[in-house]
């Protein structure tokens, strides 16, 4: 450097004036993330959720503030990343004292050592044992249930009626006959595939994705393989040909097709209902394309426990004696229409016949895995199914499928 | 496209048949042209436009065009937080380009004139950390943040000042580049005079230069202000409550989840998200084109 | 070296720098003497960040956190030596953004290598403390043939205790005196009111006093001398229930024994709990496994065939999207920069509206429009005809491409125009007098010209593109499937979203330690690529 020594150093950093300025105006401006949270004087609970759950959560958390002087904060989130949110945050302390989550997760938030057992004491009675069921793990309950979902067969009663189709063949003649553009119409989402929808229609063919043993509890044992599964992709790529899948179809184009009345059939969840506004529709177990009974996913919603939480005795109040009443229930039907769990709720609803038809869906159903090898079936399984459609050789496309599957789960 | 015709028009109007062939190998294919590139640019965002006026907005399957007009959606924003993340997607992008603009400058300034030590290894150093994949250390940045949060409160998880950090913390990495080329164009003559002057570094850097190289602040100043704008997955991370989101972050869960795929809302906060950034272009353009890579090019 | 100053381009509004200060011009002269302002202002702000600073390091002492007040501690100092000393000239402007890079992204890069080298994941989440307590959680059963006794928490001289209401008798105990008959007075909800000898703490404080809540929740009394009768335990602060422990940890030998079968389950370096029969229990904590994530890179065949596909695809699409955009960008503002061409400044800002929408927004909103039998793109372009591009693969990739260069050909497009008028007009015009033609002189002149000044950028472009997760996950999520590839790895992944499935991040089995360690071999090798095309871009000389 060649140049002379100033006589008085000046302020030489524009950067450091402007960012402690800045630094401060945030701290009194209200930049940093203050919590919005009423400031009661008593301990706080905080509650994950999505935005469909956050008003009736909000309702029950109400009551339970002004009884007992403790204040919910809710924290909305996206629902697929409570999972992983929750996995990632509850060991570093940061994480809630309770999140909205399904039952699927189980394994890996037990295997995460994230999540608290509880106890329902004398209320267990009022759910659902199916519920209770997919919540408990290896004998301990870990969840308070609230909802079951299942897909069913959809229908469109002006094109087609009211009548359940005995079989896929015979819901694919009556679809033609009803001179829709299309027999039916079923979500892959897009290219990605989506084994949890096709899920029915794959066990009518007698190929479960984890074998069951004897007590029905979930083995590590993929059954998806054999005969049966090569049945099954053989009569995908039969289906992909025809037209009848296809990978166009993702859940918006789906529910536009059947709401626009393009196609009379369509296998959906209760949660699409609402979309169907202006038509008629019935809603039916799905039928069975292999032979056997089509069992779809029962998947079960409800809140589970943090075990890192401050405020265990507190969360557990919330949610056993208020989250856990009948009208926390009744809110959260209103909010979210899924099957409750809570047995005298679902009798309630069940004179609704569209959520019977779900419910008599579900009584087939089998529940899904909540082991924790689960989480490494979705992507190969869905795109095994997505490729078959677009024309793959199905078995062995299928077949190599189930051996990377294999391959990955033995890690 | 009025454009063509206001400008074929009153052309060819008063010219020779040579001069009109003329005007037209060498300017008049241009309008047609530029018609192309606008309906290249222009065609998927009309399709927003379109969605966002459709109560029924489904990206998916609506192809008519206008097939419907109606403000539904639009209104139906005030209903949601989605206010709420404008302000705070403006403070944030503010805030975090002023200080990008800031520090590049200083920064730009000091590898410009003066001369040290590992200055070059410096220069490629800059370059190279900025391509460090942020987007897969979420782990690493939620542990920090919240190490830091212990201690600062403000710092922490869940604060909007953190984000700006995390945004500046690459900020000297992306932009002394920019800038630095720039820099050199200002004769380093004039420095000198000034210092013949009694003027310290700190004044030539405030009173001279800073005033010259407006147009490359200017266009820092889009860049980041872009940058922090459409960042989602940083945003997500550091972001916890709703009330703190990012207009990325809060519009993404619209339609994120299938079960509530508002596609119709969310076309229309993208129109209207899409109007502070052509604001600031609109308003920066003067400086910006004229101001890019300026000084780099060399005779 | 010959300088060109800020050229207003012509047909723009004309821009208004600062006029030039004329060289040793008098007046200047005195405006830079005396004590400036500026020194004040120096004094005030590093007097406010020295006080943050101090406040910093005195909070970080206190929550024991030593790494950040010793950081801290370093920066302040720093800070004020390079602040206060005549020396150090360049540092006095760099610190700021060193400060801030040396934070959040020098060190977000040392944290993620550290990770890189641990098991952290799914079933290696927390600590083995974590990890201890969780597992006595899963091995704490209720007793099936449990009543629930209605109870109160009690206090005696700082000691919890539980006392139950069994039947119309009071019954007290702590964890290390089982449970004993005492007097006292059963209130009307059926739980003990007065307890003799011992304080009713009133549910409100055990509930909102978060110490009684926690010593409360911890309370286990045995119901008597022999633990298997198992003990008392308080889920809701006005319950108690009997449960009994399934698995019992002992710290000195670092096992966990089930008492039901006597099997004995060991720490291992794997931060596990496992037999002698290779059963391990269900949650782990992680610990550090050396060098074991990069060598899984490097040597698991399953990783390493689909690594190095995606490898080959990622170069391609970053450099393709580079060179394309940039072909565009240059082309587009070559043809209009011409101040022939009326209304400029509006065809500018239609060509840069791509620019303005957020990417992530365009990609899912392309999404949409490519779907080969609802997309408006078949529809209105092609005919109608199904043309698969999100199921194809060669299509697919063309597919993101084009997304991925009608996002960033704005950029491009913005600085060609900068760059062009600021090409020196006396070469340009020699050029013309020597009579090169308007091609000639576009090869010779302007292209190297704009390539040696952009050079830089594209290298920080082709960075950005070979990092761009966003777009590839909000298109098609790296769709379609690749027919038998491990980990459901597409052919539009890149490494960043191939890392991203690898690590199950989203499957819900992540291995945060094995896709750390790739995005630092990822990061090592797009650097060391993008250093060697520095060096070949001779930028860094400008003036001895």
């Amino acid at each position: 450097m060649r140049m002379t020594a100033p006589r008085r150093t000046l302020l030489g950093s524009a950067a450091m004036l402007a960012v402690s300025a800045l630094a401060l105006t945030g701290c009194s401006g209200g930049g940093a993330g203050d919590d919005t949270a009423a400031g009661g004087d008593g301990p706080e609970i905080v509650v994950w959720t999505d935005a469909e759950r956050e008003q009736a959560i909000g309702d029950a958390a109400k009551a339970f503030e002004e009884e007992t002087g403790a204040t919910v904060r809710l924290v909305q989130k996206n629902f697929e990343d409570l999972r992983n949110d929750f996995i990632a945050q509850v060991p570093t302390g940061e994480g809630p004292d309770i999140t909205v989550g399904a039952h699927d997760w189980l394994g890996a938030l037990v295997a995460a050592g994230v999540v608290d057992t509880i106890d329902l004491g004398d209320t267990a009675s009022n759910f659902e044992p199916v519920a209770l069921e997919a919540m408990t793990y290896d004998g301990q309950l870990y969840a308070l249930p609230y909802s079951l979902e299942t897909v069913a067969l959809v229908q469109n009663t002006a094109l087609v009626g009211a009548e359940a189709p005995a079989t896929w063949d015979d819901m694919i003649q009556r679809g033609l006959a009803s001179g829709a553009e299309r027999p039916f119409v079923i979500n892959t989402a897009g290219e990605t595939g989506d084994g949890y929808t096709m899920y029915g229609l794959q066990t009518s063919f007698g190929a479960p994705v984890f074998v069951q043993d004897a007590s029905g509890s979930y083995t590590s044992e993929v059954g998806m393989g054999g005969a049966p599964g090569e049945a099954f992709a053989q009569w995908l790529s039969t289906n992909g040909q025809a037209g009848y899948l296809s990978t166009t179809i993702d859940y918006d184009i789906n529910n536009e097709l059947f709401a626009s009345g393009k196609a009379p059939y369509t296998v959906q969840g209760p949660w699409a209902i609402s979309s169907f506004d202006g038509i008629d529709v019935a809603v039916n177990p799905i039928p069975s394309a292999g032979g056997q009974t089509a069992a779809p996913f029962v998947g079960v919603q409800g809140f589970y426990l943090s075990a890192q939480s401050k405020n265990a005795l507190l969360a557990t109040e919330f949610l056993v004696n208020y989250l856990g009443t009948e009208d926390a229930q009744r809110a959260l039907y209103e909010a979210d229409p899924r099957i409750p769990a809570y047995t005298s709720l679902g009798q309630e609803v069940a004179s609704d016949p569209i959520i019977a038809g779900f419910l008599a869906s579900a009584q087939n159903g089998v529940p899904m895995p909540s082991i924790p090898e689960m989480g490494s079936v979705w992507d190969l399984w869905n795109a095994a199914e997505a490729q078959i459609i677009s024309g793959a050789e199905p078995v062995s496309t299928w077949n190599q499928m189930i051996t990377d599957l294999q391959s990955t789960l033995a890690g | 496209m009025t454009v063509t015709a206001r400008g074929t028009g009153r052309d060819a109007a008063r010219t020779t048949p040579a001069k009109k062939r003329r005007w037209l190998a060498e300017v008049g294919w241009k309008y047609p042209v530029a018609a192309l590139i606008a309906f290249y640019a222009l065609f998927p965002l009309v399709y927003v436009l379109s969605a966002s006026l459709n109560p029924r907005g489904s990206l998916a399957s609506s192809n008519a065009l206008f097939s419907s007009v109606d403000v539904a959606n639009y209104a139906a924003l005030s209903g949601t937080s989605y206010w709420t993340w404008v302000g705070n997607t403006l403070f944030i992008g503010g805030v975090a380009s002023v200080g990008a603009v800031l520090m590049g400058a200083a920064g730009a300034y000091a590898f410009s004139r003066f001369r040290f030590s590992g200055r070059r290894a410096s220069l490629t150093g800059l370059l190279i950390v900025q391509m460090f994949p942020q987007a897969l250390a979420f782990v690493a940045i939620f542990l920090m943040l919240l190490t830091i949060g212990e201690v600062v409160p403000a710092l922490g998880i869940n604060s909007k000042l953190a984000l700006i950090c995390v945004y500046l913390g690459g900020a000297l990495g992306a932009n002394t580049f920019l800038m630095y080329g720039f820099f050199n164009t200002i004769p380093i003559e004039i420095d000198e005079s000034a210092k013949i002057d009694g003027a310290t570094h700190a004044q030539i850097f405030w009173r001279l230069i800073m005033p010259l190289v407006t147009p490359i602040l200017a266009v820092v100043a889009l860049l980041a202000f872009i940058a922090a704008f459409g960042d989602y997955i940083l945003a997500r991370i550091i972001l916890v409550s709703e009330d703190n989101w990012t207009l990325a972050v809060g519009m993404y869960q619209w339609v994120s989840n299938q079960l509530t795929s508002r596609w119709g809302l969310f076309a229309a906060g993208s129109v209207l998200a899409s109007i502070p950034v052509l604001a600031l272009f609109l308003s920066l353009q003067r400086y910006i084109v004229g101001g890019l890579t300026q000084g780099s090019v060399k005779g | 070296m010959s300088v060109t100053p800020p050229v207003a381009p012509p047909g723009a509004a004309p821009t208004a720098p600062a006029p030039l200060p004329s060289p040793r011009g008098e007046s200047h002269a005195r405006s830079f003497r005396g004590i400036g302002v500026g020194f004040l202002v120096k004094l005030v702000i590093m007097a406010v960040v020295n006080a943050f600073g101090i406040l910093t390091i005195l909070t970080a002492v206190g929550a024991d956190s030593w790494l950040l007040a010793s950081i801290t501690a370093v920066l302040l100092i720093v800070a004020d030596v390079v602040y206060f000393t005549r020396r150090a000239l360049p540092l006095k402007y760099l610190l700021p953004g060193l400060i801030f890079l040396f934070a959040f992204q020098v060190f977000i890069f040392g944290y993620t290598a550290y990770i890189a080298f641990t098991n952290y994941g799914t079933g290696h989440a927390g600590s083995q403390a974590q990890a201890v307590d969780a597992t006595l959680i899963q091995g704490e059963r209720r007793v099936d043939d449990s009543a629930t006794y209605a109870m109160s928490v009690v206090e005696r001289l700082g000691t919890y205790g539980l006392a139950i209401a069994d039947d119309d008798v009071v019954r007290v105990g702590t964890p290390d005196e089982p449970l004993t008959t005492v007097d006292g007075e059963i209130g009307a909800s059926g739980a003990p009111t007065e307890v003799s000898g011992w304080t009713v703490v009133p549910r409100a404080e055990v509930l909102t006093d978060p110490s009684v809540q926690q010593a409360a929740a911890a309370l286990r009394v045995p119901l008597s001398d022999d633990p298997n009768d198992g003990a008392l335990r308080t889920r809701d602060g006005s319950t108690a229930t009997v449960y009994t422990s399934t698995l019992v940890w002992d710290e000195q030998a670092q096992t966990i024994t089930d008492t039901t079968t006597g099997t004995v389950y060991t720490a291992t370096d794997r931060g596990t709990f496992t037999s002698a029969d290779g059963e391990s229990l269900p949650t782990g904590w992680y610990v550090n496994v050396g060098f074991e994530n990069f060598l899984r890179v490097f040597t698991d065949g399953a990783l390493l065939q689909p690594l190095l596909s995606v490898t080959g695809w990622t170069f391609a699409f970053a450099i393709l999207s580079v060179v394309v955009s940039f072909g565009l960008g240059l082309l587009f503002a070559l043809i209009f920069n011409d101040p022939r061409v009326r209304a400029r400044k509006f065809l500018r800002t239609l060509f840069i509206l791509p620019y303005a929408f957020p990417a992530f927004m365009s990609a899912l909103l392309f999404r949409g429009m490519f779907n080969s039998e609802f997309g408006v793109i078949n529809d209105v372009f092609f005919f109608g005809l199904p043309i698969n591009w999100l199921g194809d693969p060669v299509l697919a990739k063309l597919a993101v491409l084009w997304v991925n260069v009608w996002l960033s050909y704005p950029y491009w497009f913005l600085v060609c125009t900068g760059a062009l008028q600021a090409l020196p007009s006396d070469t340009l015009e020699a050029a013309q007098l020597d009579g090169a033609g308007r091609w000639r002189s576009f090869r010779s002149i302007v292209l190297p010209l704009l390539l040696v000044s952009t050079a830089p950028l594209a290298i920080s472009s082709f960075a950005f593109s070979f990092n761009n997760f966003t777009v590839i996950y909000m298109f098609n999520n790296g769709g379609p499937a690749i027919p038998g590839a491990p980990y459901a790895l597409g052919s539009t992944d890149i490494l960043i979203s191939a890392i991203y499935d690898i690590s199950g991040v989203s499957g819900g089995a992540a291995d945060y330690g094995l896709a750390s360690a790739l995005s630092i071999v990822v990061f090592v090798v797009v650097g060391a690529i993008s250093a060697l095309a520095f060096r070949q871009t001779r930028k860094l000389e400008e003036f001895a």
